[in-house]
């Protein structure tokens, strides 16, 4: 029988699940900042894991904010910037665009690396090859005390030869100094892009080795097995693939949810859903299709674009702590503005006093004077913030920010939500998801019994991957034998956006011809294809996800407050449902809309 | 807060449902249009409007969009457009603003869906229709007054445009951006009711109002002055602005603005309001939603046939980026006098630059320094203003041209001092690989962008051919080999320098 862990370190909790023969376990301990492998360790024993008598561990899947938190709060490495002489601001320059288009004050983050320590290599590589030989005598003698250097020269993403050697002379002649590559993080077009994986790359190794390293002998120490690191991705690596590239993990405590939601969805026989997180100070989103998470090849971490896969995770900064106020035009809103943890929503009783979605989730009846953990609610604290306050309106108004980050991943990329499930988790999320999925035309949602801890669930659920991308830029026409396996980015020459095709489409160029009319209402198959790049992954599979209900039998008809082992869920009129064999409470709408 | 109505939450919902529909359109235009211009420079915009013709949301991702549609609505409106129908028109003299903008405009079940997009080439004496040398309209590509978009129409179009499979294409993204809203429209109308719907609309709209008269409240009561000029091929052309702030309104006059001339800095009054609405919501409430409401307490005041209101058959092509950035900058100077807080100006250019040959054309902007305000430094590299494009990546430049870059880079020093710094300009250095010609449209080449509280101004911007200056508009025939350097311009200090 195996047992497998799964430990997702967030901001405040750190969540663990253990499956063990299809039962589920959990627990959650208060993260410590600083000493993330500590708070692993102590969320594993309150499992009963680890020790000289703890129960031994098969699998074991982590995911951290190691690397988000250095890269938000810039504790990273000094770092420092080789580029194309000529080129060296790449960095700052960025894509020329302001960070607001009427907020004049706003400024983009500043870059990870200053002016002075970004510098020029004599060399250039063109489209067709060699321009001007590479010159290492040109290299700086001096790193400004720099701990990680970022090298990205021009067109290296097709010829790697010069970054090749420029990093090796860097590397023999500055010992001890953590140099990245362009081409060995992110070997793709568009220099802005790549060079701002790579310095965020480099930004991060020092930091995210440390951890990994302490991490990795603590669970020694604690008789747990070498733990693999969830990447943004939603797969797992090594510790010493996540170490070599701390930029693949930026995303991976939001991915674990993600993979956990797809997972839960499938096994209710559940291949299109949308994942609905909705914790505390925000919530994300994520569209499922065929049993997976979506992926995208970009995303912005902290106002830094990294080029690298990552699941298309939708963020909006609303959730159950949000404040409830009302701006200068007189509409009511709530957000982004949160009570967090401390001292959370007025009916904590932790001393808040303004008026949030959970108080009026509690005024409403759909959450208990009791929650599951214990903490015992305070209406008349939360009477007090809401004096004056409808809390249906409240409902009416967070639902409104939730509807729109529902459809900005839906409806939005031209696909139907009313094909969809929603998968609803996070501490708030079920108590939302079915009016919100009224609103969307949705029939169906589901609420996992793991919903408190979903992240840690699909750790445990994880396949190990290693993504793979190959630059081509040229006609498809031109490009000969291509892998058999994985995806193909392509575009008609001239545009400027591609279009992912997978490799086993029987005739790609008709794949992609399809793919664009599916996608943009259109094709011209008289146009030329052009290659942008391929993408290819090596993956294991995860566990085989077994998961038995550990209550009874639960059914649901609306109106009712339902209580599971991790959430409370709210089942507005009309909507009702049962428990299946995986614990997961499966509601679906019996009556139509009013 | 006493005096603000409490807005029924169930309007509220139905509003943000109304946004949503405006943003879903922009979303599919951008993804189905064919050209990067639309695609990824994101300019395009598209919007809701009520059945008397005022603006009920609005999703625009460049502020040269921000409130210019009004006109292009009240132009087809004349035409009594029935359900289904859909009108196209460009005319920067009936409801449009340059002619590449192609605005589309059709009835829904309760008012107008509106969609506008800048199309690559509409035809004219240069490619990318955007001529540095234009003396007349007719110069600049297709005119379409607002009429049908029939087979027929379509057909003249196509035979007008240099590309028109692209066009075509993009057309395509614009008419189902419609399709789109007419389908939702309907699908909220049958919801909630008409008059739900209806009372939702007056509400957005009114709303912003009350948000932006309280910004203009805050600000205090008077006239204020300011002039600036541009750098037209010969002579001067001034822009003259006074400001009059009283109670919780705002007029905006530009008596005394030199009179519209023979080139093509010309401003149709679409383009001259968008600039205006851009100062003042960047100065009251800059999150407002945007819609008819927000503009409601602006009266915009222009004299027919000047520079900022020019009439039928001026040249208009840089009214759109380099006169509006101009406009921005003296309405700033003005409210500069009322409030401390504004910032010091900008590059206040685009820096447009055009190569081509038979074979190809490339069209680029260049960002510059932004000017400093209270408590910040301006930010370097970026698109100030009106604009806000992405750049062309080099490595996807030198793919697809026959053009090479030979520097790319921050222009260090050239923000103006201060307390606060204002932004660096950017360098940039083409060489071309084969004959072609050569188009700059550039300003702020002899007049630099001033600072504000007693900053210094940033450095004037040059442009330069083999090492040797060239005039603000320039058309040049270039051999393979020669070199161009774009300096673009700094931005002005904020506060007297330590």
């Amino acid at each position: 029988m195996t047992r497998i862990l799964g430990i997702d370190v967030g901001g405040t909790f750190t969540d663990a699940v253990l499956l063990d023969g299809g039962r589920i376990f959990t627990a959650k301990v208060t993260t410590r900042r600083g000493r993330q492998e500590e708070s692993v360790v102590a969320a594993a024993a309150a499992l009963g894991i680890g020790g000289v008598d703890g129960l031994a561990i098969d699998r074991f899947s982590h995911g951290t904010t190691i690397a988000t938190n250095a890269l938000l709060e810039r504790k990273g490495a000094r770092t420092a910037f080789v580029a194309t002489a000529g080129f060296e601001h790449l960095l700052h320059l960025r894509r020329q665009t302001r960070a607001h288009l009427y907020r004049l004050g706003d400024r983009h983050p500043e870059p990870l690396v200053p002016v002075e320590r970004s510098f020029g290599v004599r060399e250039r590589i063109g489209p067709e090859g060699v321009l001007e030989p590479l010159d290492l005598s040109t290299l700086p003698a001096d790193l400004g005390g720099a701990e990680a250097v970022a090298v990205c020269l021009l067109f290296a993403f097709r010829d790697p030869a010069h970054e090749e050697a420029v990093a090796a002379a860097l590397r023999e002649r500055f010992p001890g100094v953590h140099v990245v590559a362009s081409h060995e993080v992110a070997p793709e077009f568009r220099e802005y892009e790549r060079a701002s994986t790579t310095a965020s790359d480099a930004y991060l190794g020092p930091v995210s080795r440390r951890y990994l390293e302490a991490l990795a002998a603590r669970c020694a120490e604690a008789g747990l097995p070498e733990p693999l690191v969830m990447l943004s991705s939603g797969g797992v690596a090594t510790v010493a693939q996540a170490a070599a590239h701390p930029a693949l993990i930026l995303v991976s405590g939001p991915a674990g949810g993600a993979v956990g939601a797809a997972r839960v969805a499938r096994l209710a026989g559940v291949e299109t859903a949308i994942a609905f997180d909705m914790g505390g100070t925000s919530t994300d989103v994520c569209w499922i299709s065929n049993g997976r998470a979506d992926r995208s090849r970009e995303r912005t971490v902290g106002g830094l674009p990294i080029r690298l896969p990552t699941v298309d995770i939708h963020t909006v900064g609303a959730g159950g702590g949000s404040i409830v106020w009302r701006d200068a035009g007189g509409a009511q809103r709530a957000g982004p503005q949160s009570a967090g943890a401390e001292p959370g929503p007025a009916c904590y009783g932790r001393g808040g006093t303004e008026a949030t979605v959970t108080d009026a989730n509690l005024l409403l009846g759909r959450l208990p004077e009791e929650l599951a953990d214990g903490l015992k609610l305070d209406r008349a604290a939360a009477e007090r913030a809401m004096a004056g306050i409808d809390p249906r309106d409240v409902i009416a108004v967070v639902n409104a920010e939730m509807l729109r980050a529902l459809r900005v991943v839906s409806v939005e990329q031209g696909k139907d939500p009313r094909d969809a499930a929603l998968v609803a988790f996070g501490g708030a999320g079920p108590l939302h998801a079915c009016e919100l999925a009224d609103e969307l035309g949705m029939t169906r949602v589901l609420v996992p019994q793991a919903a408190g801890v979903l992240s840690a669930l699909g750790l445990v659920a994880s396949e190990e991957r290693r993504d793979h991308v190959r630059s081509y830029v040229m006609p498809l026409a031109d490009a000969g034998e291509l892998p058999r396996e994985g995806e193909a980015d392509l575009r008609y020459k001239g545009q400027s956006f591609e279009l992912t095709v997978p490799l086993s489409a029987p005739d790609l160029a008709d794949g992609f011809h399809q793919a664009h009319e599916e996608r943009y209402g259109y094709c011209d198959r008289a146009r030329a294809i052009e290659l942008v790049a391929i993408r290819t992954a090596e993956i294991t599979p995860g566990p085989e996800l077994q998961l038995t209900a550990d209550h009874g039998r639960i059914e649901a008809v609306g109106p009712l407050r339902v209580e599971l082992p991790g959430a409370t869920c709210w089942v507005p009129a009309g909507w009702a449902g049962a428990t299946d064999e995986h614990g997961t409470l499966v509601l679906e709408r019996k009556e139509p809309l009013p | 807060m006493t005096g603000v109505p409490e807005i029924p939450v169930q309007l509220q919902v139905i509003g943000s449902q109304l946004r949503a529909i405006a943003d879903e359109m922009n979303a599919v235009l951008i993804r189905s249009a064919y050209s990067s211009n639309i695609k990824e420079r994101r300019d395009c915009s598209t919007a809701l409007f009520a059945p008397d013709g005022r603006m009920v949301a609005q999703a625009e991702s460049i502020p040269v969009h921000l409130g210019a549609m009004p006109e292009a609505v009240a132009a087809v409106l004349t035409l009594d457009p029935q359900l289904g129908e859909l009108y196209v028109l460009n005319d920067p003299y009936t409801g449009g603003t340059h002619l590449p903008d192609i605005t589309l405009v059709s009835r829904t079940e309760l008012g107008f869906a509106v969609s506008r997009a800048h199309h690559a080439d509409v035809g004219g004496m240069e490619p990318a229709s955007l001529p540095s040398q234009s003396r007349e309209l007719y110069q600049e590509g297709l005119i379409l007054p607002p009429v049908r978009l029939d087979p027929g129409v379509l057909t003249v179009m196509l035979a007008n445009m240099r590309n028109p499979d692209e066009r075509r294409g993009d057309l395509r993204a614009q008419t189902a951006s419609h399709h789109l809203a007419e389908a939702r429209v309907r699908e909220i109308v049958a919801r909630r009711g008409r008059d739900t719907v209806l009372a939702a609309m007056d509400e957005l709209i009114a709303y912003s109002e009350r948000r932006v008269r309280a910004g203009i409240a805050a600000l205090p009561d008077g006239r204020y002055e300011a002039e600036d000029v541009l750098e037209p091929v010969e002579g001067t052309l001034r822009i003259k602005v006074a400001v009059t702030i009283r109670g919780d309104e705002l007029e905006i006059d530009f008596e005394g603005t030199s009179p519209q001339y023979a080139g093509n800095l010309n401003c149709p009054l679409s383009v001259c309001r968008s600039a205006c609405f851009f100062v003042v919501r960047s100065l009251t409430d800059p999150d407002v939603p945007a819609s008819g409401g927000a503009f409601a307490p602006v009266t915009v005041k222009a004299p027919l046939g000047s520079l900022v209101n020019a009439r039928r058959p001026a040249a208009v092509v840089a009214g759109n980026t380099e006169t509006s950035s101009r406009i921005t900058d003296t309405l700033f100077s003005a409210f500069g006098k009322a409030i401390d807080t504004v910032p010091a100006m900008g590059q206040g250019t685009m820096n447009n630059i055009t190569f081509g040959n038979g074979r190809f054309t490339y069209y680029e902007t260049l960002g510059g320094g932004q000017g400093a305000g209270p408590g910040y430094d301006g930010p370097s590299a970026v698109h100030v203003t009106m604009s806000n494009t992405l750049n062309t990546p080099v490595e996807a430049f030198e793919l697809a041209y026959p053009l090479r870059i030979e520097r790319y880079s921050l222009r260090p020093g050239t923000g103006g001092a201060g307390r606060w710094r204002g932004g660096d300009g950017i360098v940039r250095e083409i060489r071309v690989l084969e004959d072609c010609r050569l188009s700059v449209l550039a300003e702020r080449r002899l007049h630099a962008p001033q600072g504000a509280q007693g900053g210094e101004p940033g450095a004037m911007g040059r442009t330069l051919l083999n090492g040797e200056p060239l005039p603000p508009k320039a058309t040049v025939a270039l051999s393979a080999g020669d070199v161009v350097r774009v300096e673009t311009p700094g931005g002005g200090g904020f506060g007297r320098p330590d």
